[in-house]
């Protein structure tokens, strides 16, 4: 009995979720509470499937990136790149995306696309073109720089956590196809958008009348800011050799931060996402209800017998997979779902490494097809509406399928020649 | 509450209109920013600039500010960018630097007919975060302008000269007026 009601309860908080039906975060909370209340697993092993690992490590970076968005940081390094390109539309959307990229790899890929969009609509209006050239290539951008580390992208702290690989790891293995794709895309964005891309010259050295000094708010914290960021990121780089997770790292910045900068910890405490994190917080209460029962296992157990175990089809059947589910859904509830499944792989004999990596590029990059595939594409949405141009969700999927449709097959043949040969 | 302070907040906002000496700024939506705002700035007491449609009905309004800010973002952008740390403020922005004419940056109207009471007034404003707002008739056409400050110091003098006349009301001390209704 217990496996259809926990069946029921994750079916439909799933759907409620995809459907927006209500507030993702309220969904996966009353997903998870439910399972509880009606018995499929008690307190103790809800609040156990609870990663704090995950939940603390989100939590230290969004402090960080908080604070350093407040001092006009973001502004600030967007304009001085946008000056040195001097208005050549092309070479403007190659920075723009290059500094996305590089940000989200290493901050909360919704502060750094909402901090360089204003900059975006503002070098757009000037010269006299359509945003969403730009503003849909900061979207891929995010979600393809976010690929590249353990901290780059809510899936991949998931994953990183599960499996216990360290930053490095990370690095190692998802920073070379990260950089690939990059690069790809941008041919690809060169051949997209090549009509919509046409500046007067008139109007292109304007761009140079802006003083990017000006928007740095806190030229003091900002120097404090990013010596910790830097220290932190050393630190996760070598967290490995002295046993420390990665969430004692960010949590240790975070703190380290506020003290440095005699910061008010109530303001700080303010920029952390606590709708994100009780979101995860659902989720790992739901999944681990469908865990319990043994759904899990029999969906492994399911594509284990279809791809008849073996290691490369499974694979990369997990890879186009994810990459499809998190067109679909959002890719945070799809991750924390497929981890067991993973695990559980591991546990029936297969290799889990190349299935973390394909798990990883799979929801990553996948979540790059469709407006709603990733936070950062539902937020620049939004944002994009509110300042006056719409990007529908039809306007965009041509642009967000070609995207992955460079991406996916590149992944493929990474995961192929590096994991499988 | 003194009967006093509950009758004065009682009062129709018509009874108001013709002891404020405020005139209204009204413009049209496709008029250009920076023409109206030198016709703000020729009217610095109006505070509100009220948008009417063809027949004269309000459509809108602009607090100066916002004007201001309309025309200001386009040449002095990091101004606004440096402040930008929410997705509201970089939709804002965005929307800012791009607006050219009224209706690219006018607000949904916030009215009161002139049956509506002063308290209903102070209430609006206070909730809009509005210095002003405009009084309407039943067809939607503006008949008069409520500046908060003006409105603010004939109420209290209003008072003040009923005490002169009448005498303290010992319930004023309980409970004084309130600005925001």
């Amino acid at each position: 009995m217990d496996v259809w009601i926990a069946g029921l309860v994750f079916v439909v908080t799933y759907a409620i979720i995809a459907t927006d039906r209500l507030d993702k975060t309220v969904a996966a909370l009353l997903g998870g509470v439910v399972m509880v209340v009606l018995g499929v697993i008690d307190q103790e092993e809800a609040f156990a499937a609870i990663d704090f690992n995950v939940i603390f490590l989100l939590a230290g970076m969004m402090a960080m990136a908080g604070v350093l968005a407040r001092t006009g940081f973001f502004q600030w390094l967007a304009i001085r790149s946008v000056k040195a390109t001097r208005g050549d539309p092309f070479r403007l959307l190659l920075v723009l995306a290059t500094i996305t990229a590089v940000l989200s790899a290493f901050l909360d890929n919704v502060t750094t696309v909402v901090l360089i969009a204003p900059v975006t609509l503002y070098i757009a209006t000037v010269l006299r073109v359509s945003p969403m050239p730009f503003l849909i290539t900061e979207i891929a951008a995010s979600n393809i720089g976010g690929t590249a580390t353990l901290i780059g992208d809510p899936p991949n702290i998931l994953i990183a956590s599960a499996a216990r690989i360290d930053f490095v790891t990370f690095i190692a293995h998802l920073g070379p196809p990260a950089v690939v794709i990059f690069l790809a895309y941008m041919v690809a964005v060169r051949i997209m958008f090549k009509g919509a891309l046409e500046v007067h010259d008139d109007v292109r050295e304007s761009v140079l009348a802006l003083d990017e000094r000006e928007v740095l708010t806190d030229t003091p914290l900002l120097r404090i800011s990013l010596v910790i960021l830097a220290a932190t990121i050393v630190a996760f780089l070598v967290h490995g050799l002295f046993g420390l997770e990665p969430a004692t790292i960010a949590l240790l910045g975070a703190t380290v931060l506020m003290i440095a900068g005699r910061l008010d910890s109530e303001e700080v405490l303010a920029a952390v996402e606590w709708r994100t994190l009780f979101f995860f917080i659902g989720l790992f209460m739901l999944v681990e209800g469908i865990v319990h029962v043994g759904i899990i296992a029999a969906i492994t157990e399911g594509m284990l017998s279809a791809t008849g175990g073996d290691p490369s089809i499974t694979t990369l059947g997990l890879l186009w997979l994810s990459g499809l589910a998190s067109a679909i859904v959002d890719n945070i509830p799809y991750t924390a779902t497929a981890i067991p499944i993973v695990a559980q792989m591991g546990d029936a004999g297969l290799d889990t490494g190349p299935l973390w990596w394909a798990l990883a590029l799979g929801a990553d990059l996948g979540g790059n097809a469709t407006i709603v595939g990733a936070s950062a594409n539902v937020v620049v949405a939004s944002l994009a509406a509110r300042a006056g141009h719409p990007i529908t969700f039809r306007e965009y999927l041509p642009y967000g399928v070609a995207g992955t449709l460079v991406a996916l097959p590149i992944s493929t043949v990474y995961v192929w020649l590096r994991y499988l040969t | 509450m003194s009967d006093r302070y509950r009758i004065a907040r009682q009062t129709p906002v018509a009874v108001c209109q013709k002891n404020l000496a405020i005139e209204p700024l009204l413009v049209e939506p496709d008029d250009d920013l920076l023409a109206v705002m030198r016709r703000a700035a020729a009217q610095p007491a109006t505070r509100l600039v009220g948008v009417v449609d063809p027949d004269g009905r309000l459509i809108g309004m602009l607090p100066i500010l916002r004007l201001a800010e309309s025309v200001v973002a386009r040449v002095v952008p990091e101004a606004f960018l440096g402040d930008i740390s929410d997705i509201a403020g970089a939709a804002q922005f965005g929307h800012t630097v791009e607006a050219r004419v009224v209706k690219d940056a006018m607000l949904p109207p916030a009215t009161v007919q002139p049956t509506a009471t002063l308290v209903d007034a102070f209430r609006l404003m206070h909730q809009r975060r509005l210095s002003g707002l405009y009084v309407v008739d039943a067809n939607g056409r503006p008949t008069g302008y409520l500046d908060l400050l003006e409105l603010a110091i004939v109420y209290v003098e209003a008072i003040e000269a009923s005490e002169r006349e009448t005498g303290p009301d010992p319930g004023d001390e309980v409970e004084p007026p309130r600005a925001d209704g």
